[in-house]
């Protein structure tokens, strides 16, 4: 009796259904769950006494209407695509660059590709609270090397000047996110054959030719998951944002999940904290449905 | 020491006596932001070892999580007995009746008396006229400055700048950047921190958390723009603490700070200058004084099993009040505790000029909507120092969303 049960769980449907059925329940519980809570919330009055229950005043829209009358809205929601695309951005080509160059080779190339992943190791509070040091105004080191090498005779206050705050917080993410950029296009480097370059050297196509022609279109799902991944780490950068600028100077270089997180746990307004969460679910959801894709056509040599 | 063991042991006598009253041992749940090294940690301890039928578990919450895990805590049933919450958020709790009401307990109480309190903190308790709690221990913000720098600057460190337009002039004659030192630093960081710094400038012009775009505190706020604009403080003061602001005039690259009585340990161990401190100037001579008024307060929940468990612990944390400072480096929120010497000068004549500042020190608020207010002004204290918005717009417009908030 025991045998027969244990062998159609092993071995017969029993398995199948218990492997779809473990992972099903765990996403549903971790995930699906807090994220129906979360869009619930943005449609209800939720004050911080009534946290803990589940039957709340419903508001319909309100919460969506008095987030876009903010006037911090839109600016923050550029802010939030500035730092979206010029973060993914510079990871990437600075990624593909580095990986291209650790394709070639070279005695060591492993090792030192190795010692890069050392940024993507590190703790977002820790990168943070290092930039933090690097980009301060009067005694930062970049401000250091920039007047030694003569590109500026006063210092940059990155943290705290309203045209450089932002970009202080993406130039630390590309920083964080390259080299995790640079592994997952190494890894589909690795994956082209290497006769195709052979072949296509003998019929006369340069480096150029050979890069648009072969190593582009044999990429392209990598390319497609390293930055549908991409969007979804970048939107969910938030210790950059508390240990650097704290979102400020005057909201300059605030964006939509600090901002969430402002609301809610800062000002207890935690409808309308839900209610950027809930804008934000919507956007990854769209990128990862992108993901999904990318990698379901997936190429291999 | 002696005299603390006494007291030690008559506080000890008198919960052994009232112990009585308590047949089996009860267990009380302590919530507080303090750590080994300061008061509730060991005073919880302290109040277990005297065995007096009441077991106290205490537990250490992270300054940023106290409010979010104490509203989490009582929304599901699981509020602790006794919290310390920090002084701007006390009415959120008191006026939502989460709080325990103390008014009679405190009146039938041999140990704690609300007159012997500092008004400013007994303030932060008090909602609707009724105490929902005992403060817990009290700081300020005053002017430290390098005497050392006044002097090489042909300043008198014994005339401190008095006014807003000495202030201003004194930073102007004491900033260096050739030398990397600056006139002035002080936080106006977009956050609790800002308002705490900026209240008490308007205060002293008659505003106050409701009112903040009087003609006072347009000019409280222009005063701080001309700082910033001329360089006489870090472009810096935008986006960093009061800790880290006053480690610049501790490495001598500010000649004053605008900071409180919790940096005097650290200063004296970095700062290799002599420094004073004065107080916080005003909007002209003879002007009415103002400070901030900081640190947390004890409450008991509403909820609470064991009130009088609960009453009885707050009691004896308040009867060990007078060790605050001299074994933990805190001010207690009390006009009737003399503050021995520490034996070391500066430290002590700056602590005379903290408790003489602390009769000045206002509450922010109180109010239930403090968040929403506090946010309010740190906004418009950014847009107007970033040249986002006139000051006076930027007052206008927190006076408005205050106004919203309040209503």
């Amino acid at each position: 009796m025991m045998k027969r049960l244990y062998s159609a769980v092993v071995d017969g449907k029993g398995f199948d259904i218990l492997l779809v059925g473990l992972p099903l329940l765990f996403l549903i519980t971790f995930s699906g769950l807090p994220l129906l809570y979360n869009v619930l919330m943005s449609f209800q009055e939720v004050d911080i006494f009534s946290l803990g229950s589940l039957i709340r005043p419903f508001v319909g829209l309100d919460n969506y209407r008095a987030l876009l009358a903010q006037p911090e809205f839109w600016p923050i929601m550029w802010n939030t695509v500035i730092f979206v695309v010029c973060s993914i951005f510079g990871q990437f080509t600075l990624g593909f660059a580095l990986a291209l160059f650790f394709d070639a080779g070279f005695r060591g190339a492993s090792f030192l590709r190795g010692l890069f992943l050392v940024s993507w190791v590190m703790p977002g509070l820790v990168v943070g609270a290092i930039w933090n040091w690097i980009l301060s105004g009067d005694f930062g080191v970049l401000n250091y090397i920039l007047r030694a090498t003569g590109l500026i005779s006063e210092n940059i206050f990155w943290r705290s000047d309203t045209d450089f705050s932002l970009w202080a917080v993406i130039i630390a993410n590309i920083w964080l996110g390259t080299a995790f950029n640079m592994i997952l296009l190494s890894v589909g480097l690795a994956g082209i054959p290497k006769d195709l370059y052979e072949a296509s050297e003998l019929d006369g196509a340069n480096v150029w030719q050979r890069f648009l022609t072969i190593t582009i279109p044999m990429m392209r799902s990598t390319i497609g998951a390293v930055i549908s991944l991409g969007l979804i780490f970048t939107l969910q950068q938030f210790d950059l944002f508390a240990a650097i600028t704290s979102g400020g100077p005057a909201n300059s270089s605030n964006v939509a999940q600090y901002w969430a997180w402002e609301l809610s746990f800062r000002q207890y307004d935690f409808a309308k904290g839900a209610t950027i969460s809930t804008i934000m679910i919507i956007t990854v959801m769209i990128a990862a449905l992108l993901y999904v894709r990318s990698t379901r056509h997936e190429v291999r040599g | 020491m002696k005299r603390l063991h006494i007291l030690g042991r008559s506080v000890a006598a008198f919960t052994l006596l009232t112990s009585s009253a308590f047949a089996q041992d009860v267990t009380i749940s302590v919530w507080s932001l303090d750590k080994e090294t300061q008061p509730a940690y060991n005073l919880a301890k302290e109040f277990n070892d005297l065995d007096n039928g009441i077991k106290v578990d205490y537990r250490i919450v992270q300054f940023d999580d106290v409010v979010t895990e104490a509203m989490r805590a009582f929304a599901t049933g699981q509020a602790p007995d006794i919290i310390a919450v920090d002084n701007p958020e006390h009415a959120l709790f008191a006026s939502r009746g989460a709080f325990l009401d103390l008014t009679d307990r405190i009146a039938a109480s041999d140990v704690i008396d609300p007159d012997n309190y500092f008004p400013g903190p007994l303030n932060s308790v008090t909602w609707d006229g009724k105490y929902f709690g005992v403060p817990k221990a009290t700081n300020t913000i005053a002017l430290y400055y390098n005497v050392d720098k006044f002097k090489e600057a042909g300043l008198d460190p014994d005339n401190p700048p008095k006014t807003w337009d000495e202030l201003v002039e004194t930073a102007r004659t004491l900033n260096a950047p050739e030398k990397n030192v600056y006139g002035i630093a002080f936080s106006a960081k977009a956050s609790e921190e800002g308002t705490f710094q900026f209240l008490p400038w308007v205060q002293m012009t008659g505003g106050n958390y409701d009112k903040v775009n009087g003609e006072g505190a347009v000019r409280a706020l222009e005063t701080w723009k001309t700082i910033l604009d001329e360089g006489l403080a870090s472009p810096d003061t935008l986006t960093r603490g009061q800790w880290d602001s006053t480690g610049t005039f501790n490495s001598g690259n500010a000649a004053m700070v605008i900071s409180g009585p919790w940096e005097l340990n650290r200063m004296v161990e970095e700062a290799d200058f002599e420094w004073r401190v004065a107080l916080l100037p005003v909007p002209e001579e003879g002007a009415e004084r103002a400070s901030a008024m900081g640190d947390f307060n004890w409450a008991i929940f509403a909820n609470t099993d064991h009130p009088d468990e609960a009453f009885h612990a707050l009691e004896y944390f308040a009867s060990q009040d007078d060790r605050l400072f001299p074994d933990f480096g805190q001010l207690p929120a009390r006009s009737d505790i003399e503050l021995p010497p520490t034996g070391n000068a500066p430290k002590d004549a700056a602590l005379q000029v903290f408790l003489e500042q602390l009769k000045y020190a206002q509450p922010r608020g109180p109010h239930p909507e403090w968040p929403k207010v506090s946010k309010a002004i740190q906004d418009a204290i950014q847009l107007s120092l970033t040249g986002q918005k006139s000051t006076q717009e930027a007052l206008d417009d927190a006076q408005a969303r205050i106004d919203a908030a309040l209503n």
